[in-house]
């Protein structure tokens, strides 16, 4: 059991190598992806049957490494990474079937890469080893845009911009990370770089300032947060399907996740200094991703607008420090993975059916196509928050926790269900209902394969809607005991 | 008498190779490959004697009575030697196919590259100034030669000149400087200016000031440090391919071998003096070259514009080491090793693919280059991105000691500065990788072609990826951790 987690995170790069060395045909490629991620989704759902969830830190695994250095191969899984490992496994299992029919074997190679890379980071507990899946995710990515998108005149320039912008953003957190690893040389005589070994660091406020200005930085970029942002929509509309599903529902909540391992548990003081400014953006990030939203044409980069708004709430959310919103986060970031990763799938069928993505020459779906129709509907609905889905759940949360915080944030904060509301009901109203346009004249249906791959998001939202009390005491005690913890050392009440 | 001899053996056997070859190419009777082949044997047969003296942490004098205590031989220098033997038959292997298409190189190459071995070899060894600005010609006068040795090629003959002119005008530098020195100790020997260094004070040291700073400047100039930076494009771009390997890889790692000693055991108490003038001249460094590689098109002046920049990191740690941090000196010797490697495996693949094309290669002969050429535009992105410090290669941990040590010395502002310029390079190596992987092409997939060259460069891209993520799986092989712990050692056997 110990060493799943290892298994998780290196089968699909052995895979990769493993295939990629010997040219195995495409039919073999494909095969020993799905296996693989197949695999990985049965292991995860082991380690959630025996996972205990007052506990903490499970399942964890230390190695060294670079002895001189103190740095350590350390893995290990609590509640909150547990969840999106969970989402990565299935996304990704799912996004092997979507592609079957990818002619090109570097596409899948690629996504077997990008696999490793986003579960590393999301396990690793040594900073270094954090760093280096951090960077190795963004590869694949790169080559999937440049090499695999869809805008062909644009897509080295996004890629370009996208590997840029992240670089420039993670570049900063290593020198944060290797400021940190010294003073806790300087202090105790060894090196270290373990996030439980810093965490007992005591840091003086000026040079924490700056060093959480480091890793916010990085963590920024990412998420995207307003005035970060400017990769996001030409890098989620350059991108084949599959990595656009994986940029926002799992690279982007990376960002968020980040935030939560690394920020709270190396400086809580300092996070609290700078959480009106987040909480300011995150605001304005609401409302200016929502406009965004319902002025764009393009139903991929309306969607990434409207996951950049979701993300705002998220991170809204995470830096209100109190249960609700923390919370909330929490299940917003499941919930809006399976929809945002949903509704992502159904625009690349969308897109390998009548090759365009644009909203202008969409029209009258539903009547050609009911079941396509009814998914991206509940899909939608889902994104926008509607009760007895899951979206609405996390949601509520979140504006729950910002009341808590102040009556006028929390205002701000329900603006965000009436501004997606605002852009999903006019999109679904132009894409689905209206008149039948020159492209969507007899528009094909979901067969029973494409049902099978949506199938489980559905139902996942479905019940965590329904049923949220399900899911809330695996991650709880753990929130609240982090909760006690910074509440401890920021000295407010919670 | 014999066990001077023995000591002094490996270096013996380079100059020895560089004889015979020299006598052998006036008759012209053998090809070109034997001549290689020659050459390698030579070298191979230095590396496996010099091989097992690594560790023993003991110091001698080779002809101690003769030469007093000229000729140091200490784990730092054996180490060094390494280093150089496996880069000249690293650069040879690699350039095999190159050579053999060429149709000018004869058997002086070999003899120049085996004397310029010789010299660097002698350069790490040397425990006296005087010894050292000789072993330093001999290496540099090789080197001019061999930079100028496409003789029909204008190009060629323009480096050659510059590179001549204002090498040795540097060169001047440290001979006045060790005049200087001299005329304060009384002694060129490195021991002796130490000791006189941390026994007086005040204006007798005025001379030691001015001498050593001097010594440093032909030492910046020639690793193309800004402001003497202004040779480098158009020398590595003039040079024949082979010797611009050379000089980019194995002549870099000669000269910090010289520096490293200076700096850590002559003047290891004034060492904070040029703290200051060695950041003014890292900031330089850095941002010229990143400018000068930013703004190339031909991919060889790129990578040499790259090598300012990766001096520039080197600078970052030697500047730290005067400011007390202990682990600057093993990160250069290790970053040189990476870089050696990403180097060396960059250079050989361009001069592969130039072997059979007669112009130079700019980044659009590379569209494409991933669907004609898999497995070689693989090695490719895999040079690229240790180059550029990516993580999980071998160039990602030698930034990450070099910027842990500067800021280790509290130098946090210059090591902000290396991560600036990291970032920058990140544009133009991913401006590679992008052209590669990016554009399909239209010419047919070539199969790969087996030759030492391809497989040493092969080899080299392994050895890249297991020394940024190699574990203690393998107890016998060493990886990310052994690496630096011998460069630790090497560096301990100065003390």
């Amino acid at each position: 059991m110990e060493k799943f987690l290892s298994y998780i995170i290196f089968l699909p790069l052995v895979v990769a190598v493993v295939l990629g060395l010997f040219r195995v045909p495409l039919k073999v490629v494909k095969t020993g992806a799905l296996i693989s991620s197949a695999v990985i989704l049965g292991m995860v759902c082991l380690l959630i049957a025996n996972f205990d969830p007052s506990l903490g830190m499970q399942f964890v695994r230390i190695a060294p490494w670079i002895k001189s250095y103190g740095i350590t191969y350390f893995v290990g899984v609590d509640a909150i990474s547990l969840v999106i490992l969970f989402l990565i496994s299935l996304l990704m299992f799912l996004l092997y079937l979507y592609m079957w029919d990818e002619k090109q074997k570097g596409y899948w190679y690629n996504m077997l890469l990008l696999q490793t890379g986003v579960t590393g980071a999301l396990l690793s507990l040594d900073l270094i080893l954090f760093y280096l899946f951090w960077e190795t995710m963004l590869l694949p990515i790169f080559i999937l845009i440049g090499r695999y998108g869809h805008e062909y005149s644009l897509n080295s320039f996004n890629a370009m911009k996208i590997i840029l912008m992240t670089v420039m953003g993670s570049m900063s957190m290593l020198l944060a990370i290797l400021y940190i690893g010294y003073r806790f040389f300087e202090k105790n005589g060894f090196w270290s770089f373990a996030l439980n070994d810093l965490s007992s660091l005591s840091l003086d406020p000026t040079a924490s300032v700056w060093l959480v200005g480091g890793f916010l930085l990085a963590f920024a970029i990412k998420i995207p947060l307003v005035g970060f942002h400017t990769w996001m929509a030409p890098a989620y509309s350059s991108s084949p399907t599959p990595s656009t599903v994986i940029l926002s529902a799992i690279m982007a909540k990376l960002g968020i996740y980040g935030l939560w391992r690394f920020g709270y548990e190396l400086f809580e003081r300092t996070l609290d200094y700078y959480a009106p400014f987040i909480i300011a953006l995150a605001v304005i990030g609401v409302v200016f991703y929502a406009i965004h939203a319902i002025m764009e044409d393009n139903l991929k980069r309306m969607f990434a607008f409207s996951s950049g708004a979701h993300l705002s709430m998220i991170a809204l959310g995470l830096f209100l420090t109190n249960i609700y919103a923390w919370s909330g986060s929490l299940y917003l970031i499941a919930t809006h993975a399976l929809a945002s990763g949903g509704i992502f799938i159904m625009i690349g069928f969308l897109a390998k059916r009548i090759k365009t993505v644009s909203i202008k020459e969409l029209g009258g779906i539903a009547s050609s196509a009911p079941k396509f129709a009814f998914f991206f509907l509940f899909f939608a609905l889902c994104i926008a928050g509607v009760p007895s889905t899951g979206g609405f759940v996390g949601e509520l949360l979140i504006i729950i926790g910002a009341f808590k915080h102040h009556i006028f944030l929390g205002f701000f904060a329900s603006l965000s269900m009436l501004g997606s509301i605002m852009y999903l009901f006019w999109m679904m109203q132009r894409v689905l209902y209206s008149k039948v346009k020159k492209a969507t004249v007899g528009f094909e249906d979901l067969n029973i394969k494409e049902i099978f791959i949506l199938l489980p998001l559905a139902l996942l939202l479905l019940i965590s809607g329904l049923a949220p009390s399900l899911f809330t005491p695996l991650f709880d005690p753990q929130l609240n005991a982090m909760l006690k913890e910074v509440a401890l050392k920021v000295g407010g009440t919670l | 008498m014999i066990e001077d001899i023995n000591l002094i053996l490996p270096p013996l056997i380079v100059a020895f190779g560089g004889l015979v070859l020299m006598f052998l190419s006036a008759f012209n009777k053998i090809k070109l490959q034997n001549y290689n082949l020659l050459a390698i044997a030579f070298l191979t047969l230095a590396f496996v004697i010099e091989l097992p003296r690594y560790g023993s942490g003991e110091r001698f004098f080779a002809f101690s009575k003769l030469f007093f205590k000229m000729y140091i031989v200490d784990d730092f220098s054996i180490l060094f030697d390494l280093m150089f033997l496996l880069g000249a038959v690293f650069t040879l292997l690699v350039n095999s196919v190159y050579l053999k298409k060429r149709k000018y190189y004869s058997g002086e190459f070999f003899a120049l590259i085996l004397f310029s071995i010789f010299g660097m070899m002698t350069l790490a060894h040397s425990n006296e100034l005087i010894s050292a600005f000789i072993a330093l010609e001999l290496a540099s006068i090789s080197i001019y030669a061999l930079v100028g040795y496409h003789k029909n090629n204008p190009l060629s003959g323009e480096a050659m000149f510059k590179y001549l002119v204002l090498g040795s005008f540097t060169s001047s530098f440290f001979i006045l400087g060790s005049a200087l020195i001299y005329g304060a100790v009384d002694s060129t020997n490195i021991y002796d200016i130490a000791s006189f260094v941390s026994s007086s004070h005040g204006e007798k040291l005025i001379p030691v000031y001015m001498g050593a700073t001097l010594i440093m400047i032909t030492i910046l100039f020639k690793i193309g440090a800004a402001p003497f930076h202004a040779w480098v494009l158009d020398v590595y771009h003039g040079a024949p391919f082979p010797v611009t390997m050379f000089m980019a890889s194995t002549f870099k790692i000669a000269l910090f071998a010289i520096a490293l000693r200076i700096y850590l055991v002559d003047f290891k108490e004034i060492n904070a003096l040029w703290s200051s003038i060695l950041q003014v001249i890292t900031v330089l460094t850095l941002l010229i070259g990143s400018w000068l590689a930013y703004s190339q098109k031909v991919l060889k002046r790129m990578l040499s514009g790259s090598s300012i920049v990766h001096s520039g990191y080197m600078l970052i740690a030697l500047s730290s080491v005067g400011l007390g941090a202990k682990y600057a000196a093993p990160a250069i010797m290790f970053y040189l090793i990476a870089y050696f490697l990403s180097s060396v495996g960059a250079f050989g693949i361009l001069s592969f693919l130039s072997s059979d094309a007669k112009r130079q290669f700019t980044y659009d002969d590379f569209k494409g280059f991933a669907q004609q050429r898999p497995y070689l535009a693989a090695m490719m992105a895999v040079f690229m991105l240790s180059l550029s410090g990516f993580p999980s290669t071998i160039g990602f941990l030698g930034k990450f000691y070099i910027f842990t040590s500067a800021i280790e010395a509290g130098e946090i502002a210059l090591a902000a500065l290396g991560i600036i310029t990291a970032f920058i390079s990140v544009y133009y190596y991913f401006k590679l990788i992008a052209v590669m992987y990016f554009y399909s092409s239209d010419d047919q997939k070539k199969k790969f072609e087996f030759s030492i060259s391809t497989v040493l460069i092969g080899a080299m891209a392994i050895i890249i990826i297991w020394g940024g993520i190699g574990t203690s799986l393998f107890s016998f092989i060493p990886g990310a951790d052994g690496l630096i712990d011998i460069a630790t050692q090497a560096i301990e056997s100065l003390r």
